[in-house]
């Protein structure tokens, strides 16, 4: 085939979470179709919470992902207390946090290790990385498994979390399953660089491609933190911030003919979530430890490299485990206290946020008066990125249209996966009107 | 990071450890293919006859076995198998004894190989010193909750013979 003419259809990407294709025709270099599609069926989770008790919303949303699904009950949790007026004490509050970060880590180190690592190894998945980087492979198990068995410690399963409840949660870990989870995790620091290492001696593999986006993530600044929870909504584009509440004049979505998820716009046609939008917002207030390990790879704010996500996650990772061995000292120091939570539903409309590993993620919720779920809306990260990625596609393909069909094949499904995308997350409730 | 106030039982990703596990795999909702998960509920009613033994439903968890293997002492895979045999029939094996023909997708990390991944916990070093697997040749893959009427009729001559397993521990 003459250079310049290619036709690629990868039909269902693999190395992600769900189902997306790429699809590539030119001739002569000129590009006839270029489009990301996202083929995935509707979930329908906003049409199953009507009705049902805002004491139940978290369980059933949690069943959105078996990778974020911890995220997505904080951030469901969350919007129900604030519906509600429900008031949540700073133990349970932290506690929650570092449940949050579990997931943070065991999310990025499964896309870092198993769903990343393959194709700056020239491999096809995990599996053959064994004979390749067995040393490697094994620590990246390890961390893996630190990571859930965290999670199943603060969220009482890996998997669709059951400590969550309005008001606080139902079990605390006892002081001394904290001391253990902290000695655990002083001691995963290590392995986290020898993760960083392995990476950086492969980073040549990451292709260099730059293209000014904007980012959007949660911003902190009482206290000033690298923040995964509190917050507002700010990116690169703006200087302010705005109130959780107003999410949908920062989303903008709309119905795009080749997805099934919707697209997001703010101040540009499209916009990024993720790892690296987080870092190009709030990188100054990474932890010691994770401010290196970004170093080490020359990622600085201003990153508009989409394949750098997969560094910022691992940058992430270092920060997680750091921030939540000082978290641990100070519910330490306080002592874990009992709690009794009691609530009363009542009427009330309200958002809630968290990042998700893959990015900011907006829960909303309305309730009557005895507490049922009237309404939901749901804005998944992985539905804000479709939109940036397919603009990626359309400023990398030009640049690369004469090389070989398989090296565009491999940079386009590279870039796919730079997102971590969870696909099958992000498609949304239809809403039609019978024209016939 | 064992926490001494949780019981065993038939939950994903516990943090107990007891030297033998007994992991349910396969997808309860593609008919046969559920049957690991289907055996080790039932084996699991009877789980305070087995201190020593952990019930987990796997799922299709794929690499996620390894966890779920790493640090017993014996392994015991429940699951469905095309094994050349009738409808219903039940085989126990090692690892060693069979060959895989599964030729993988590789697109995503629920498409596993169980004996790659057995293969890859023995690289590790993370394989526990005895796997036995227990094949059950399925009637009906499609989409669909509930066993065929073959295999949901052979569903105590399965237990029976897994329970020997145990029981000879």
């Amino acid at each position: 085939m003459s250079k310049g003419t290619v036709n690629i259809n990868v039909h269902h990407v693999t190395r992600v979470e769900g189902h997306g294709n790429i699809v590539l025709n030119a001739t002569n270099g000129k590009i006839e179709k270029l489009q990301w599609q996202v083929p995935e069926a509707p979930r329908f989770f906003e049409a199953m919470v009507r009705g049902r008790s805002y004491e139940d919303i978290q369980t059933i949303v949690s069943r959105i992902c078996g990778i974020c699904s911890i995220t997505h009950s904080l951030a469901s949790t969350k919007a129900v207390e604030n519906a509600m007026g429900i008031r949540v004490s700073e133990q349970a509050d932290k506690v929650r946090i570092l449940m949050h970060y579990s997931e943070q880590l065991q999310s990025h180190v499964l896309h870092v290790g198993y769903l990343a690592a393959p194709d700056f190894f020239g491999v096809p998945s995990v599996v053959p990385l064994v004979g390749i980087a067995p040393d490697a492979v094994k620590t990246i198990i390890g961390l893996h498994r630190l990571a859930n068995e965290w999670s199943d410690l603060i969220a009482g399963r890996t998997t669709h979390p059951v400590t969550l409840k309005p008001g606080g949660l139902t079990k605390f870990p006892t002081e001394k399953e904290l001391r253990d989870l902290q000695e655990r995790l002083k001691k995963c620091l290590p392995d986290l660089k020898v993760v960083a290492e392995v990476v950086l001696s492969v980073a040549a593999k990451i292709p260099n491609f730059q293209r000014p986006t904007e980012y959007v993530s949660l911003k902190q600044d009482n206290p000033p933190t690298y923040t995964f929870y509190h917050g507002e909504i700010t990116s690169t584009d703006y200087d302010g911030a705005v109130a959780i509440n107003d999410w949908k004049t920062v989303a903008n979505e709309y119905v795009c003919d080749q997805s099934t998820a919707k697209w997001t716009k703010w101040h540009r046609k499209s916009y990024a979530v993720g790892a690296l939008a987080r870092f190009n917002n709030n990188a100054e207030l990474l932890s010691p430890t994770a401010k290196a390990v970004a170093k080490m790879f020359n990622l600085q704010k201003g990153c508009c490299n989409p394949y750098m996500n997969t560094v910022a996650q691992l940058v992430e990772c270092v920060h997680v485990v750091e921030v939540s061995i000082q978290m641990i000292d100070e519910l330490l120091t306080k002592g874990i206290k009992p709690e009794t939570v009691r609530t009363s539903p009542k009427a009330g409309k309200a958002s809630g946020c968290v990042e998700a590993p893959r990015g900011i993620l907006f829960h909303e919720y309305e309730f009557d008066r005895k507490g049922n779920c009237v309404g939901a809306d749901i804005c998944i990260p992985t539905n804000q990125n479709h939109a940036s990625m397919q603009e990626d596609f359309e400023v990398l393909v030009p640049q690369i249209i004469d090389e070989p069909e398989d090296q565009i094949r491999l940079k386009l499904e590279m870039l796919v996966r730079s997102y971590d995308p969870c696909i099958s997350c992000s498609t949304h409730m239809l809403d039609v009107q019978f024209v016939r | 990071m064992a926490s001494t106030d949780n019981p065993s039982s038939i939950r994903n990703n516990q943090s107990t450890k007891r030297p033998t596990v007994v992991l349910g795999l396969g997808n309860p909702l593609m008919a046969d293919e559920g049957i690991g998960v289907c055996l080790v509920e039932r084996l699991a009613e009877s789980l305070l006859d087995y201190p020593d033994v952990d019930f987990l439903d796997a799922g299709t968890g794929g690499l996620a076995v390894l966890h779920h293997m790493a640090g017993r002492r014996k392994a015991i895979l429940v699951d469905c198998a095309y094994m050349e045999q009738e409808p219903g029939a039940i085989r126990r094996f090692s690892p060693d004894d069979v060959r895989s023909k599964k030729v993988l997708a590789h697109q995503s990390l629920h498409d596993a190989d169980l004996l790659r991944i057995i293969g890859m916990a023995r690289e590790l070093g993370q394989a526990p010193e005895e796997i036995v697997i227990f094949g059950i040749q399925p009637e009906l893959i499609e989409f669909r909750q509930g066993l065929s009427v073959t295999l949901a009729n052979g569903i105590d001559r399965c237990l029976a013979a897994i329970r020997a397993e145990l029981d000879a521990q």
